[in-house]
């Protein structure tokens, strides 16, 4: 993002004024920054407008069916919300968007998370058993095509048992045996 | 508990100055972002929803828990603007919750450690905050509370994702953590400049809050994480933590450098500030935050030995402008507000024998 008032240099500080209670804020170099005032909030204050950060950025195409156009008018059937509001508000509606518009989606993440895309961080404990169950499942799979590309077919095929075994505990809703 | 309790000007535990670097390392703060998977988040919901959010967080903060923590649920429509304004200064509730735009409220632990924010940007605002360099211990305690609320709650959280947010800058971990530090040091020799820069290309992000001058209001700035999405909550943490390690190495050294290349005219930029803060009449906040900033150095380098800490932490939370009409008990214009901060400075600053000077014309 580049400073909104020189347009020279990045953006590094967020300003914030508060007037008569309306707030606003700014997206500034060092410099600029050092030219406005205003009053302390920092804690409060998100690391950078996004709004801006969408504004710059074209979403790419993953499908090549959808055109842009197409894509600006996929709406949300929960909320309400167009991708197109979506991209001029900076937020989503409800966690519905999040599956609506995740064509669009893993550029964007990448792009404002250091190049990241997936969580990797704390899982809620009911999330927490199926999850795990599933990426066991998708390591086994990966074995078992490595063993099938070795000719190791007795070994593929205690791998398949095992990945049956965790399919069948996926679909009684991630309880263990035994429980 | 009520509402009083949190308006009070006098000292909580985050605001005192304990641990390991915190003459550098004022506070630190761990935010998590929640929202429940039954309901729209806050920028598509409706009053009555949001409404409903608010009951079911706040039934099971008033519950029985292990261990037990004492939450006052305060209604930020119900509440004045005058005390919201006051929650603001103290850090426990946002900007955007104080607008009161939808139904919402905050609930608050006694100790004012932990708080949570409903339906602010997202549901749920899980809030720690700490004395000094405790980047650890914040989050330990955001994360218990949270862990608390997600056995009786069902939060939106996505297999890819992670924790679903109003905001793409906070799914997956929703986590901010950031500590504010003082860097008078650093500011002096304008090293700063490019140390700002270095810090966001480690995808941290550090910001000052900018006055007339050019320098940052009471030369305290805000490091912060960026990423929220693709590291844990355990890489976030350690990587913020090295770097601010680091800054705190480069302060240290350029504090020295000054004492050993202009010691008189360190000693004498400090005592006139603390000149200022005991004797002035009328102080603005910038002026203010300079000298703040000033003494708490001059109490760093054993400078000023007869002057706790702890007061200056309390004095910069409780020298802005909604405070100090609280306590006026009456609204105040800009230059009144100058008058009552310089009367607060002197009655808190100054020593017994001249505070006969400080309340003549008080
Ligand atoms: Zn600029
Ligand atoms: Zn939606």
């Amino acid at each position: 993002m580049v400073c909104e008032q020189c347009h020279e240099r990045p953006a590094t500080v967020t300003v914030t004024q508060n007037q008569q209670g309306e707030v606003t804020e700014r997206h500034l170099c060092h410099v600029c920054a050092a030219e406005n005032h205003h009053i302390f909030s920092l804690f409060d204050q998100s690391p950078f407008g996004i709004n801006d950060f969408l504004s710059n950025w074209l979403p790419v195409q993953h499908h090549p069916a959808m055109s842009p156009r197409k894509s600006e008018t996929v709406t949300c059937p929960a909320c309400g919300f167009s991708f197109a509001k979506f991209m001029k508000l900076g937020k989503f509606g409800c966690a519905e968007c999040y599956e609506t518009f995740s064509p669009q989606l893993d550029d964007m993440f990448r792009r404002l998370h250091n190049g990241h895309a997936e969580h990797k961080g704390k899982v809620p404990l009911s999330f927490g058993r199926t999850i795990k169950i599933r990426k066991e499942i998708d390591e086994l799979r990966r074995q078992m095509q490595e063993a099938i590309a070795d000719e190791q077919f007795e070994e593929a095929a205690s791998l398949r048992d095992r990945i049956k075994g965790l399919n069948a505990q996926l679909d009684a809703g991630g309880e263990a045996d035994g429980n | 508990m009520a509402i009083d309790h949190f308006l009070r000007n006098s000292a909580t535990s985050w605001m005192s100055n304990e641990g390991e670097h915190s003459d550098i390392v004022m506070s630190t703060r761990v935010r998590l972002a929640r929202n429940l998977a039954e309901f729209r988040f806050p920028y598509a919901f409706t009053d009555e929803e949001a409404k409903k959010v608010d009951e079911r967080v706040s039934a099971i903060l008033k519950e029985d828990r292990e261990p037990p923590e004492d939450f006052t649920h305060i209604d930020i429509q119900e509440t004045p603007d005058l005390k919201r304004q006051i929650l603001v200064e103290k850090h426990l509730i946002s900007p955007l919750l104080a607008k009161g735009e939808h139904s919402g409220s905050v609930l608050l632990s006694t100790n004012e450690e932990l708080s949570v924010m409903i339906n602010e940007e997202d549901h749920l605002r899980i809030q720690s905050l700490q004395p000094g360099f405790r980047l650890q211990e914040a989050y330990e305690k955001a994360d218990s509370l949270d862990t608390f609320l997600e056995k009786k709650l069902a939060y939106a959280f996505h297999e890819t994702y992670g924790f679903l947010t109003s905001c793409p800058t906070n799914t997956g971990t929703g986590m901010r953590a950031s500590v504010m530090v003082h860097l008078p040091a650093l500011t002096m020799t304008r090293q700063i400049d490019r140390i700002i820069p270095a810090i966001s290309r480690l995808g941290m992000v550090a910001r000052g809050s900018y006055g007339e001058g050019s320098e940052a209001l009471g030369n305290v700035y805000q490091i912060s994480n960026q990423t929220t999405l693709g590291m844990s909550e355990h890489e976030i943490l350690q990587e913020l933590e090295n770097i601010t390690l680091q800054l705190i190495e480069q302060e240290r050294r350029a504090r020295r450098a000054i004492l050993e290349q202009s010691p008189s005219a360190l000693e004498d930029r400090i005592y006139r500030s603390l000149g200022i803060l005991t004797h002035a009449r009328l102080l603005s906040t910038e002026e203010a935050a300079k000298c703040l900033s000033d003494v708490r150095l001059g109490i760093d380098l054993d400078l000023i030995n007869d002057m706790d800490m702890s007061v200056l932490n309390e004095l910069m939370i409780f020298m802005q402008p909604a405070f100090l009409q609280h306590y006026a008990e009456r609204p105040l214009q800009p230059n009144e507000r100058d008058r009552a901060r310089a009367k607060l400075f002197r009655e808190r600053l100054v020593n017994d024998h001249d505070k006969q000077e400080g309340e003549d014309s008080a």
